[in-house]
């Protein structure tokens, strides 16, 4: 039980690009001016890149990731063992709400980059680079 | 290579008259659908067939996978991964079985394996880690020993084969721990006989002890002095970023550079995994629940391969079957309880009509007999939801393939504001340009990324090529592109370079242009030569090129040649004219004026630019020497520099006048072999028109 929390734990640091983060130290949130009025308003998907995130975006897509994962493991929990009914039925509707919402909200984030607005593409010698606006 | 040679040969002797091009494009592919096949038999190894199946499908469409196995990526990782997951297979099986047969396998396996790729060093590395943490759970068996032994020494063995390789398993740090594991197993199995021998379990322990602690000590100074001695070699760079990411960036500038080694961000694993980053802790617990040695490999092999993937992008490839085989695991499982929730339905309620509530099992079967279409309902919404996912995941796999991964490198799209798609063919229109227009012994001076596809489609000499073996080479043309025009034209011509070319993006919005690297240059150039200092290049920390930019970057020149004559171009409606696209300012120094190159040539979207390196000075050297004897001859021959210009000329200098200190100029003389007529000679429009 304390390996798999630990592993749980060390797959949300990797998801979330904690290396990224570590090496290429991008802010905690981004912010924009707008050009109209001048206040400073915060940005939390780094526009224009596949390959970047600011740290907060990461973490709480990590976290999404592992609501996800958890879902289905309470929704398993909550079909084998001969619980107290109550406590299958709890288990069975958070694990279904914990994957719908994580779904949700990630196909979300993605949609904000990977199929709104024009898309550039250019192929660099190795990796792909989609240039995207949101 | 010899993996195509021998399919083309195969086909070849079969009557088949394929073209070797042909093989080369569809090896990527074929090998793919062989790993799908291979994963199969591995879902089956570790779970069940419908796990197989499922961790097939997976596998075959996952964009971590196809983004290196298209048609036409013709690349070592097309078939290491075929090879990487068949040596996980058979040592899974050999695990599973005890046989030497398929311990013998996957030896074979592992060796094909070093044959394709460096990063066997993973293989290599992982099973002993595996074999370890077996030993520690107490897995320990004789299927176990037989399996690792025969594979590690076959396997060691048959690698030194490889000329590569060489004697690396025995003298460098990286495969040091599988000989290490490899000692163990042997000290397991001794202590297993002495302990069936004695019989007696105190004698037992204190003779555990002393051995033990010999066993380590030795081991220790073994290393220690193979260490200490330079025999074993520590941990190369490239393998030793991956476990500190951040020694790359300080130490080896050329491998931090590559776009494919940079750390990876959530949004790429989304990019590349989608749903498989849900299932994939989901797997993982299902593995835990039922843990054999079988999926205790499979958890280690997606824990180590996901953080490796979290250090390098490119890594990803190497995760994908691990991710898929664990994701698969899960959907197994999942579809597998839901299913018999269903099928259980109809046998529970008809016990329960003909028995009735019978004793104490009365209460717990009466339950689900009273919440029965509930439950059956909600079955039933859960495996249509669980439908719904993995459909919305092949869609997401194939639109991804679709738009990220199934352009050619070369030639470049775009969508304009209206939908309408744009092609920019300014790479080989630059390429054919140098063919047709340049001697056949020029040289080309370049960035690195380039230097195969000048080689091959411009059919000229590069400097440096994506061979990067030469870092020293590859520091001074970075030197020479991050220098003032003078220090650089005296690099240029100690490499004996003719034309130059830059890729240049400010007119597209082109953004993997030389300028956006041009930092990568700087470093590895400083790398090597003290003299070029990043911080010169940049203002506060910021990398610019406008106004505001640092004086060296608006005169080096990489800045020079990219933005020459660009400062009266008008690139965007509404913006002032030197409006660079890519970086989105306007740019800082418009008056450029080349003294000792020329422009040969533009494309058409100014994606290349193709610079002429011109002669050491246009005074004739023939006529400053003539008449000049002994000493007065000798003295001034000190003072010039080592080209002089012959009477007949040649075609980069021209001929010289007797009387005149100019070169006559030599374009007409440039034509190429296969070139018929040179009475045309591109030169640059007198008017520059933008585009809207």
């Amino acid at each position: 039980m304390t390996v798999f929390s630990l592993v749980l734990l060390t797959y949300f640091m990797v998801v979330s690009g904690i290396v990224y983060d570590v090496i290429v130290e991008p802010p905690g949130i981004g912010s924009t001016q707008d050009p109209y009025t001048g206040s400073v308003k915060p940005v939390v998907f780094l526009p224009g890149r596949v390959n970047g995130q600011y740290i907060i975006e990461g973490l709480s897509s990590g976290f999404m990731f592992v609501v996800g994962g958890i879902g289905i493991i309470l929704m398993d929990l909550a079909l084998d063992k001969n619980r107290a009914k109550s406590v299958k039925v709890s288990y069975a509707t958070a694990g279904i709400s914990s994957v719908v919402i994580a779904y949700v909200m990630s196909s979300l984030k993605s949609q904000c980059g990977l199929s709104n607005g024009v898309i550039v593409e250019f192929y660099d010698l190795g990796y792909s680079h989609l240039i995207l606006w949101c | 290579m010899v993996t195509a040679a021998i399919m083309y040969w195969g086909l070849r002797f079969l009557r088949f008259a394929v073209h070797i091009r042909e093989v080369c494009v569809l090896t990527a592919p074929f090998f793919a659908s062989n790993t799908t096949l291979v994963a199969y038999f591995f879902g089956k190894e570790i779970w069940d067939t419908g796990a197989g199946l499922v961790a097939a499908v997976l596998i075959a469409i996952c964009p971590g996978y196809i983004s290196r196995s298209v048609a036409g990526s013709y690349d070592n990782e097309g078939v290491a991964i075929f090879a990487l997951l068949l040596t996980f297979y058979l040592f899974v099986k050999a695990v599973n079985t005890g046989s030497l047969a398929w311990g013998l396998g996957s030896a074979l396996g592992y060796f094909y394996m070093v044959s394709a790729w460096g990063g066997y060093v993973f293989i290599i590395n992982l099973i002993p880690l595996y074999v370890l943490v077996l030993l520690i759970t107490g897995r320990y068996s004789m299927r176990l020993y037989v399996a690792y032994n025969s594979m590690y020494v076959l396997g060691m063995l048959l690698a030194m084969q490889i000329r590569f390789v060489g004697f690396q398993h025995v003298q460098s740090g990286e495969h040091m721990a599988a000989m290490g594991v490899f000692f163990l197993m042997q000290g397991f199995y001794f202590l297993g006989w002495v302990k069936h021998l004695l019989g007696d379990k105190k004698k037992f322990e204190a003779l555990l002890r002393i051995i033990v602690t010999c066993a380590v000590g030795v081991g220790a100074i073994a290393l220690g002095v193979g260490t200490a001695s330079g025999y074993i070699s520590p941990w190369t760079g490239r393998f030793y970023s991956l476990l500190d990411p951040t020694y790359a960036k300080d130490h080896i500038p050329i491998i931090a550079s590559v776009s494919e080694h940079q750390p990876t961000a959530w949004s790429s694993f989304m990019f590349d995994f989608h749903i498989l980053l849900f299932l994939f802790p989901a797997g993982l617990y299902f593995c835990f629940k039922r843990l054999s040695d079988a999926t205790i490999f499979i958890v280690m092999y997606g824990l180590t391969s996901m953080y490796f993937a979290g250090v390098m992008v490119r890594l990803i490839l190497v995760a994908t079957p691990a991710v898929c085989l664990i994701s698969a695991i899960a959907v197994s499982a999942t579809i597998k309880n839901l299913t018999t929730l269903l099928r259980t339905k109809s046998k529970v309620s008809q016990t329960g009509s003909t028995k009735g509530a019978s004793g104490g099992k009365g209460s717990s079967k009466a339950l689900p007999d009273q919440s029965q279409p509930f439950q059956r309902n909600g079955a039933i919404a859960l495996l249509f939801g669980a439908f719904y996912l993995l459909s919305r995941y092949a869609i997401h796999c194939t639109w991804v393939t679709s738009e990220a991964y199934s352009s050619p490198s070369i030639v470049l799209a775009a969508r304009g504001a209206h939908g309408n798609r744009v092609i920019f063919d300014d790479y080989r229109e630059a390429y054919y340009w140098l063919r047709q227009n340049t001697p056949a012994d020029a040289k080309v001076m370049s960035w690195w990324d380039y230097g195969y596809q000048i080689t091959a489609m411009g059919n000229r000499t590069v400097i440096v090529d994506n061979n990067t073996w030469n870092n020293t080479h590859i520091a001074t043309v970075g030197r020479a592109m991050s220098s003032y025009e003078d220090e650089a034209y005296e690099i240029m011509r100690s490499l004996d370079v003719n034309y130059v070319l830059v890729v240049f993006g400010g007119v597209t919005g082109y953004s993997s242009d030389d300028i956006n690297k041009f930092l990568w240059m700087v470093r590895i150039g400083g790398g090597v030569f003290p003299v070029i200092k990043e911080p010169d290049y940049l203002v506060n920390g910021e990398y610019r090129v406008d106004k505001g930019a640092a004086p060296k970057m608006l005169n080096c020149l990489m800045y020079k040649l990219s933005y020459y004559r660009f400062g009266e171009l008008v690139t965007e409606y509404g913006k002032p004219p030197g409006y660079d696209r890519a970086r989105g300012v306007e740019i800082g120094n418009k008056d450029i004026k080349l003294e000792h190159l020329e422009e040969a040539f533009t494309t058409s979207n100014w994606i290349v630019r193709i610079y002429k390196v011109k002669p050491p000075n246009n005074r004739c050297y023939y006529a400053i020497l003539k008449g000049l004897k002994g000493k007065a001859l000798k003295k001034k021959l000190h003072s010039i520099s080592v080209t002089y210009c012959l009477k007949q000329g040649n075609k980069y200098y021209g001929e010289c006048h007797e009387k005149s200190i100019r070169f006559l100029k030599p374009a007409n003389k440039e034509a190429s072999l296969d070139r018929e007529t040179d009475s045309e000679r591109w030169a640059p429009p007198p008017q520059v028109f933008c585009k809207s």
